[in-house]
């Protein structure tokens, strides 16, 4: 149970080492210095880049400032998918710090979604909660809460406060001991490249013969390319967290451990790095 | 969580765990740790540059774009900066100053600190002082509690034998109540058969009578008592002349006796009449007993009285079980006739009246109590005293009784309205008394006999003796008293002269055996019988002084009373363990 309870520590208080730098398109007075924090993996860009914003904004002209977005190698980064998702996603191999080029201007409407205010992450936070708990207890527990249960969730998540989340989170992860699990595991995989944004299907945490499900019966259905055949290279890594999880841990004890405070479990499924 | 601890239980299980956990460790080290003071010094940094920039802007905004002018503004500048200079040292010195003022303050902390930690010091040395002190409080208080419990449980134990022992003094009470309630049925239906016997005796008398009357004239004369009393008293008159003659021929006697029951069935217990009918006693040679004719066990406990009615024929025992039984003496045996009861307590003392109709009796219940004799229940009972009565005598008449109690009183009773009429102080314990015509004579525990007018109720003499007296006895003319004493020794006491010349009476192995044993004159005069605590009657000849005779063996324990018939014929001895002895000369 200890090492439990310091696995969602570490999960909660996982961070990445980012560096921000200005676009170099944006029009600025004077020369905009890099700014460099460390972004909490659970939470999300818009919620933990006041300061970058301020930052910027000090060597721009007011008029000059539209929507900030962010971009890393070419690839606009959804705001709406937790950060640490974002990173392992697309920059799990790469030299850190992350580098993130900020954008104050041509909004890509296409790919991003407007987030203007926290209110919003708000909302979209809210929501994935509300799915996931759909998908576990037919939104029983997420229903039986109080409004003020529902903003200690986010005020947790908002302000970091671990303690505060969890107090509520932790009855969003009970479950009868006779079904042996949640009803449906809510989980997303995500892959580099695809058309699709990721995949998320019903999934059992129990076989019908009563076995425990594990990461590789997932992904034997979900994805069954990234679990290497015999004598054969290994061609994905399956991350999550930032760290590659045995294919036989449990899939319920992934899902009550390693899930992102909307309470579903992100996969990425990279390539395996050439060199 | 269950599955996983359930899981986490198998060691091959925690492989996949433990891997998750080192594996986010060392995702930490890598993306964390490395980079957390790298950043915050660059942020640090940059905050300052950017404080510097902000500086930097302010002061070169001052700075001229002309040339021209360049030396006299960098001269006002100069003095600006000067003046700057003077006012950033002034502030050093009041800074200083106050840095002087907070540390005085300081200092005055530390000594404030240092006295309050002595102060604590003590306090702490207080505590732990109390904190011995309770413990030592803690520990009597567990001893104290130990010994409370201990007592509690024997409080406990204590209580549960006193109820067992209430529970058995019920069930003793109940029995005692059923034992009593079966005496009860049992005295109620004695009584009944007694009445009706009684009426049945009646019924065949009178029809005796109505026999009688009309077959013969000259008995008619008992259809009508009163008129037989003249008759009767002329008669008895004669028969008086014959008895001073001293005869003692059977038919004589029988002749009396018959006058007697005729007399007896004029049923007035007590009446003028009667009184005058009083048979003094019949004066014959008494014959010296030498051996048991019977030996019965007649009470359930011990007896301490035993008296012969003037006729002779009957005999009266009264012990400690509370009641008198009344013996017919025929042919040299006792038989049982009858049982009086009534007393509350042990018989101390039994008396006939002169007719041999009554029975009086003093009673340790404080009571005295008379009896018809041939009705069991008491006809009257005399209580007054305050302790128990031990002597019990009809006075002169017939209606007046006396008696003598361990209350240090001698009481006169009037029987017709059965009250105490005289009350005689004495300064000690009465354990006899004995009447004469006009005096009563009491035996005291001080070791003195005292003489007493009846009418005056005052003391005329004070006889010593030479112990405890026990008993006394006087004789059928009224002209000797006997008295026992507890120094083993009997006095004969010559009434008439009051003189202190008078005869003792000891012998080997006599002892008296109690403070009530009772020592009798014979009927003659000539003997006097008394029991010894050795179980013997020994009997004294008066005229010699010497011991006549001595009867052993037929008692077991201390003699209690003796009594001799008045015939002379029989003496029966009674003693503390229920056995009564009658003895003759036969």
């Amino acid at each position: 149970m200890a090492d439990d309870k310091d696995v969602l520590r570490d999960v909660w208080f996982g961070r990445i080492p980012t560096c921000f730098t200005l676009n170099q398109d944006e029009t600025t007075e004077r020369e905009a210095e890099p700014y460099y924090l460390l972004l909490p993996r659970v939470s999300y860009l818009t919620l933990v880049t006041d300061k970058v914003k301020k930052h910027f904004l000090k060597v721009m002209k007011p008029e000059d400032v539209g929507e900030m977005w962010f971009e890393y190698e070419g690839t606009p980064l959804k705001w709406h998918y937790p950060i640490g998702v974002l990173f392992d996603l697309h920059a799990s191999n790469t030299v850190l710090p992350w580098t993130i080029t900020v954008h104050f201007k041509n909004f890509p409407d296409r790919d991003l979604l407007h987030c203007p205010s926290n209110s919003v992450i708000e909302a979209h936070f809210m929501s994935s909660i509300k799915e996931a708990d759909a998908l576990k207890h037919k939104s029983q527990v997420i229903n039986d809460m109080q409004k003020k249960d529902h903003k200690q969730l986010w005020m947790g998540l908002q302000n970091d406060k671990f303690d505060q989340f969890w107090a509520m989170n932790r009855k969003l992860m009970e479950y009868s001991t006779e079904d042996g699990g949640f009803r449906y595991i809510p989980f997303r995989i995500y892959q580099t490249m695809s058309d699709r944004p990721f995949i998320q299907k019903l999934f059992r945490p129990v076989s019908p013969e009563g076995n425990a499900h594990t990461l590789s019966d997932l992904l034997k259905e979900m994805y069954p390319a990234a679990i290497p055949n015999e004598g054969e290279q290994k061609r994905y890594q399956v991350v999550i967290h930032g760290i590659e999880p045995l294919l036989e841990t449990p899939l319920q004890w992934l899902s009550e451990h390693l899930s992102h405070p909307d309470n579903f479990l992100h996969i990425c499924i990279i390539p395996t790095p050439s060199d | 969580m269950t599955d996983s601890e359930e899981r986490g239980g198998a060691g091959s299980a925690e492989t996949w765990k433990r891997h998750i956990v080192r594996q986010l460790q060392n995702r930490d080290r890598n993306q964390h740790t490395k980079f957390q003071d790298l950043i915050r010094f660059y942020t640090q940094l940059l905050e300052k540059t950017s404080l510097a920039k902000g500086i930097l802007s302010c002061s070169t905004r001052h700075t001229p774009s002309d040339n021209g002018s360049s030396i006299s503004a960098l001269l006002h500048q100069n003095n600006q900066l000067r003046k700057t200079t003077g006012e950033l040292a002034y502030k050093v010195v009041e800074m200083q100053q106050q840095i002087k003022i907070k540390e005085s303050f300081l200092d005055e902390q530390h000594a404030r600190l240092l006295e309050e930690e002595c102060r604590l010091a003590v306090a702490l040395h207080a505590h732990q002082e109390l904190q011995e002190r309770v413990d030592r409080v803690k520990v009597e208080n567990r001893a104290l509690k130990l010994e409370y419990d201990t007592l509690l449980e024997q409080q406990r134990q204590e209580e549960r034998r006193l109820r067992e022992e209430n529970d058995r003094g019920v069930h003793l009470v109940e029995d005692m109540i059923h034992l009593k309630q079966q005496a009860a049925v049992r005295m109620n239906s004695r009584n009944e058969r007694r009445s009706r016997a009684r009426a049945m005796n009646l019924t065949t008398a009178r029809s005796k009578v109505a026999i009688d009357s009309s077959s013969s004239a000259p008995t008619s004369r008992s259809t009508s008592p009163k008129s037989e009393d003249q008759d009767d008293c002329s008669d008895r008159r004669h028969t008086r002349l014959f008895r001073s003659a001293s005869v003692t021929s059977p038919r004589f006697l029988s002749s009396i006796k018959q006058l007697f029951d005729r007399k007896r069935r004029g049923r007035s217990v007590c009446s003028l009449e009667e009184d005058l009918m009083c048979p003094v006693g019949v004066c014959v040679s008494a014959r010296v007993p030498a051996r048991a004719l019977q030996v019965l066990e007649a009470h359930e406990q011990g007896i301490n009285a035993v008296k012969f009615s003037t006729s002779s024929d009957l005999l009266a025992t009264g012990g400690t079980d509370r009641v008198i039984k009344l013996w017919e003496v025929r042919a040299g045996s006792l038989t049982h006739k009858g049982t009086l009861d009534g007393s509350t307590e042990g018989i101390t003392c039994i008396e006939f009246d002169p007719t041999g109709l009554r029975v009086l009796a003093a009673s340790y219940d404080k009571s005295a109590l008379l009896w018809r004799r041939d009705d069991p229940i008491p006809k009257l009972t005399l209580t007054g005293h305050s302790r128990k009565v031990t002597a019990a005598r009809f006075s002169g008449s017939l209606h007046q009784v006396v008696t003598g109690s361990a209350d240090r009183t001698i009481r006169l009773w009037d029987l017709h309205r059965a009250a105490c009429v005289q009350l005689l102080r004495v300064t000690s314990y009465c354990s006899d008394l004995v009447c004469s015509e006009n005096c009563i004579v009491s035996g005291h525990y001080d070791c003195k006999i005292r003489v007493w007018d009846a009418r005056a109720a005052s003391c005329v003499q004070e006889l010593p003796a030479q112990g405890k007296v026990t008993s006394l006895d006087i004789s059928a003319d009224h002209r000797q008293l006997l008295s026992c004493c507890r120094d083993d020794c009997l006095q004969l006491v010559d009434l008439r002269r009051w003189s202190n010349d008078r005869m003792c009476f000891r012998a080997d192995g006599f002892k008296c055996g109690s403070d009530s044993t009772k020592a009798v004159i014979s009927p003659d005069g000539c003997f006097l019988a008394a029991g010894s605590a050795d179980g013997a009657v020994y009997i004294w000849n008066v005229s010699t002084g010497n011991l006549e005779s001595h009867l052993p063996d037929k008692h077991s324990s201390s003699i209690s009373a003796v009594s001799w018939s008045l015939s002379g014929e029989y003496v029966v001895s009674v003693d503390k363990s229920k056995w009564a002895v009658l003895w003759s000369d036969i």
